[in-house]
């Protein structure tokens, strides 16, 4: 016992004996009530398994029983749900350690589902439960600290000088409650900052220790504001301590199965991934010059899709700043180790300015969204940016894609240096970046607005600074409320589905598209267009019930893929994971059941998103920037491209048109087919044509529970 | 004249390799599947592989994005 | 640092180093359990078995691999998470997984085979440099 632990005021304890984790589950979830004090274990039912299989389903289970229809981000019944899966805390095959966290998002007001790497969901489960589901409101800061190996449940009392944010925390914590090396890597944290607190963009941080750089590190449930619930809730960190962890701790039913599974794929990336990505040595960063290539990479608002400037931040930049030849996995045996960290980086401004500390990243939505997006081409400010987001728990994506859109505004004049308390916020302004975001971790001035994310913004410049309405409405890119990833779409119609028709907000975790449509040409046709955003969100959500991380599924790949019937699918990879699926749980299964197991998950979020009063047509809309070009300086960008669409789409000559006309005619044209792509992906999906799951769907996914049913049917 | 994607044409010449369309077309993308009028083409014959006039050259790029 | 070497041209293949290989270390008759697998060729018989090259250590995240003090790699059983990393990083293919203890196993050096061996094709040397020249029949014959 650390006798420093022993020093702090125990609120509630919970005595239990840990289930042993068979076949990847306990069979129990944790309970957390740090309103009332309430700590109880909940069983896992045979029908919450065969239907909701794990992690993102279980988190969207339980959350649908613990709230209500007029459940708000901030009432004390909203959840926090954290989960792994039944095959999370695998080792021997990459990418399968991931957490994924579930609440009602005070961006969208509907679930938010967002994954992480690091320790926290794995060691859960390793100490006896399948999930944790934390509700209510504390009065004051806490700490709930799960024990495995002792069999306590505790919610303690943040003493008022214990850090927020999280890097400060992460080593406060070590210190008060590891008593050992062995017991810090035995442990995990999820944790926020105080960027948290004041705003509506929160992130959570998951914990992992790195036994090479004996030291923590952090991967980050980013979107759609968890860390601000959570800060809401007055919770300091989830604390989580272990067994040790074994090759065997799932009890898998068939570890040879899986061992010659993992041995084939751990090859696969020792073999290929030095001529492929490299995300060994550059992680996600690669993606930076591709991007800019194929014209995807945001740049200025989403206005354009390459920069001159991308060399500066491109992956071979990033490359030589993460430190090289270390296991950057976010759990044990991830080979492909795109977790990379720039280590010893002296912090430049701030609270913070002259500690050297560990940046985990930058990663692509980072460089993308704060870089490009903001027309930031330096590397420290990257960093500098990288690093307070994480500590003050802030999404980088929601940062990024939000200062984008500010940058703009100010650009077009709806902004000035009095209205953002002197702070020149034109595109590339690394500083002024900066300093809106300590404002908004301290909740003063213009970054106090900022903090509020795009959709509120675009109101509060309308009511305050005159802004036109709908000049705002094109350019901020947020939908459902949350904003949007750092890819371009314009060019590629099932890319804005891919967005569009979410059911959490434009993530392109749910399908990423482009390439298969803008380049490849292989989605023709609506009902192309529908079956790819039926297979591929489906796909992709798979990898969220079960613990896993999508990356080793598409970033690394054996050539003789190329052979393959469907190469975008990437079969061979697929069947790896009905073997890992299959050897964790001991259910046969094929590759189909993959996907019919997500569909009974995606549906149920649906209609929870129905439920809270959202999730119809209406909330599928899209802004026009990521559409077709709102402004003349787009169109004139690209002109070539655009006007050769108006001989070809509407065998008109554009010589003859103004660049007014010509805007028209494209936004008429594309806002309409992004109306067809709705009524065929809704068909698909078997939604009605207002974006209802039929009674139908349910009763063949066999999710038709009464009160299910009962909320479609208001809108049948 | 050559078929990219079914969409762009590329100016056929004689010994054009499927490197030469690559570069043409800026593909630099490392994940791709070709096909040359159905025939699949792996990457290491991608600089010795010469395609013929008229074909239909389709570069599937994998699914990118985090 | 110390290793085995291997000389084909004495190998008939009889096998034994296998079969006391598995039987050493996991008290079996089952040769996948051997860290020295002997594999037939047009030629003769081919051996394999780990270098001590050391490139594993770099991929294990927990430590759990280290070189000892004769320069043999050797596995901590207590700190590794059974992940594979160092199976499918090894250069060589010679870090095999024991799917039943749930961790990895490798050629040490330890010289039973050497023993067992009826043509003396096998035996333990001294050397500075880690290479695949141990299987050949080119380092200490």
């Amino acid at each position: 016992m650390n006798e420093a632990k022993a020093k702090l005021h125990v609120l509630s304890e919970f005595t239990y004996t840990p289930s042993t984790v068979e076949r990847g589950y306990t069979g129990q979830t944790l309970y957390v009530n740090v309103g009332d004090g309430t700590i109880k274990g909940k069983p896992v039912t045979e029908d919450m398994k065969e239907k909701f299989i794990g992690g993102r389903g279980f988190d969207l289970w339980l959350l649908w029983q613990g709230i209500n229809d007029s459940t708000k981000w901030n009432d004390p019944e909203n959840e926090i749900v954290i989960a792994s899966g039944p095959c999370g805390g695998t080792t021997q095959y990459p990418g399968s350690g991931k957490s994924i966290a579930v609440s009602i998002s005070p961006l969208t007001h509907v679930p938010i589902d967002s994954n992480a790497g690091g320790h926290y969901g794995p060691y859960l489960k390793f100490s006896g439960w399948d999930a944790i589901e934390v509700q209510g409101k504390a009065e004051k800061d806490v700490f709930v600290y799960v024990d495995g190996p002792a069999g306590i449940v505790q919610i303690i009392e943040a003493p008022e000088d214990s850090p927020t944010d999280t890097h400060m925390l992460g080593h406060w914590l070590n210190d008060h409650f590891a008593a050992s090396e062995k017991d810090k890597q035995q442990m995990s944290f999820v944790t926020a900052g105080i960027g948290s607190d004041h705003s509506y963009i929160g992130c959570l941080n998951f914990s992992l220790y790195d036994r090479k750089r004996h030291d923590l590190r952090y991967k980050q449930a980013g979107r759609g504001g968890i860390g601000t619930v959570f800060r809401d809730k007055k919770i300091k960190a989830l604390i989580v301590k272990s067994f040790p962890v074994k090759g065997d701790s799932n009890h898998p039913a068939d570890m040879e199965r899986i061992a010659a599974t993992g041995a084939d794929m751990q090859h696969e990336v020792a073999t290929f991934d030095p001529v492929q990505n490299r995300m060994r040595s550059r992680g996600t960063s690669y993606l930076v010059q591709i991007m800019n290539d194929y014209d995807l990479l945001p740049v200025h608002n989403y206005k354009f899709g390459a920069h001159p400037d991308t060399p500066k931040i491109n992956g071979d930049i990033w490359e030589a700043q993460y430190t090289q030849n270390m296991p950057d996995g976010c759990w044990y045996g991830c080979t492909v180790a795109c977790a990379h960290a720039v280590d010893a980086y002296e912090v430049r401004t701030g609270p913070y300015k002259g500690q050297r500390v560990i940046v985990d990243g930058p990663e692509y939505e980072t460089i993308a969204g704060c870089g490009s997006n903001c027309g930031i081409f330096e590397p420290w400010a990257l960093l500098e940016i990288n690093f307070y987001c994480d500590t003050y728990g802030i999404d980088t994506i929601s940062f990024g894609t939000g200062m984008a859109f500010v940058m703009e505004c100010y650009e077009a004049g709806i902004l000035d240096k009095e209205k953002t308390g002197g702070l020149d916020l034109h595109f590339g302004k690394a500083e002024e970046t900066l300093e809106v975001m300590h404002q908004l971790a301290r909740g003063e001035g213009f970054g106090k607005i900022f903090g509020m994310g795009i959709r509120q913004m675009k109101q509060y410049f309308v009511e305050h600074f005159d802004a036109d309405p709908q000049f705002v409405q094109d350019i901020g890119m947020e939908a459902k409320g949350l904003e949007y990833s750092e890819y371009l779409t314009k060019e590629s119609l099932a890319q804005q589905g891919g967005y569009g028709l979410t059911n959490k907000g434009p993530q392109h975790d749910e399908a990423w598209l482009i390439f298969m449509d803008q380049v490849n040409n292989q989605l023709p046709t609506f009902e192309d267009k529908a079956e790819a955003l039926h297979y591929f969100p489906m796909w992709r959500t798979w990898f969220g019930l079960c613990g896993f991380c999508k990356l080793p599924w598409n970033d690394v790949v054996d050539p003789k893929n190329s052979l393959s019937a469907e190469p975008a699918k990437i079969p061979h990879h697929v069947q790896n994971y009905v073997e890992i699926y299959s050897g964790v749980t001991g259910k046969e299964v094929t590759t189909d059941d993959l996907i019919d197991m997500s569909e009974r998950v995606y549906n149920l979020q649906r209609v929870m998103n129905i439920r809270l009063g959202y999730g119809l047509r209406d909330h599928d809309a899209i802004p026009y920037r990521s559409a077709g070009p709102v402004t003349e300086e787009e169109y004139l960008s690209r002109q070539e491209r655009y006007d050769d669409q108006i001989r070809e789409w509407f065998d008109k000559d554009p010589e003859t048109m103004t660049t007014q006309e010509k805007m028209a005619l494209h936004r008429e044209y594309r806002e309409g087919r992004y109306e067809k792509l709705i009524d065929a992906v809704y068909k698909r999906r078997g939604w009605s044509p207002n974006g209802v799951p039929t009674v139908e769907k349910l009763q063949q996914l066999g999710i038709d529970y009464p009160d299910v049913v009962a909320i479609v049917k208001k809108y049948l | 004249m050559i078929l990219v994607n079914q969409k762009h044409q590329v100016a056929w010449h004689k010994g054009i390799t499927i490197r030469d369309v690559l570069k043409i077309m800026n593909y630099t993308y490392p994940h791709m599947a070709v096909r040359v009028n159905g025939t699949p083409v792996l990457d290491d014959q991608y600089d010795t592989y010469t395609i013929p006039d008229e074909a239909d050259v389709r570069v599937i790029h994998l699914i990118a994005g985090g | 640092m110390k290793v085995l070497t291997f000389n084909p041209e004495l190998c008939t293949g009889a096998r034994d180093c296998e079969a006391t290989c598995a039987q050493t270390w996991f008290k079996v008759t089952d040769v996948a359990k051997s860290s020295i697998r002997i594999t037939p060729t047009d030629q003769g018989f081919n051996a394999e078995f780990c270098i001590q090259c050391g490139k594993c250590l770099d991929v294990c995240p927990v430590d759990a691999l280290y070189q000892d003090k004769k320069g043999i790699v050797r596995v901590k059983k207590n700190l590794c998470v059974g992940c594979m990393s160092c199976v499918g990083f090894c250069p060589y293919g010679v870090m095999h997984f024991d799917t039943e203890e749930v961790v990895p196993f490798k050629c040490i050096a330890c010289g039973q085979c050497v023993e067992t061996c009826p043509n003396g094709a096998l035996k333990i040397i001294e050397t500075e440099e880690a290479s695949t020249d141990l299987w050949n029949g080119l380092v200490g014959w």
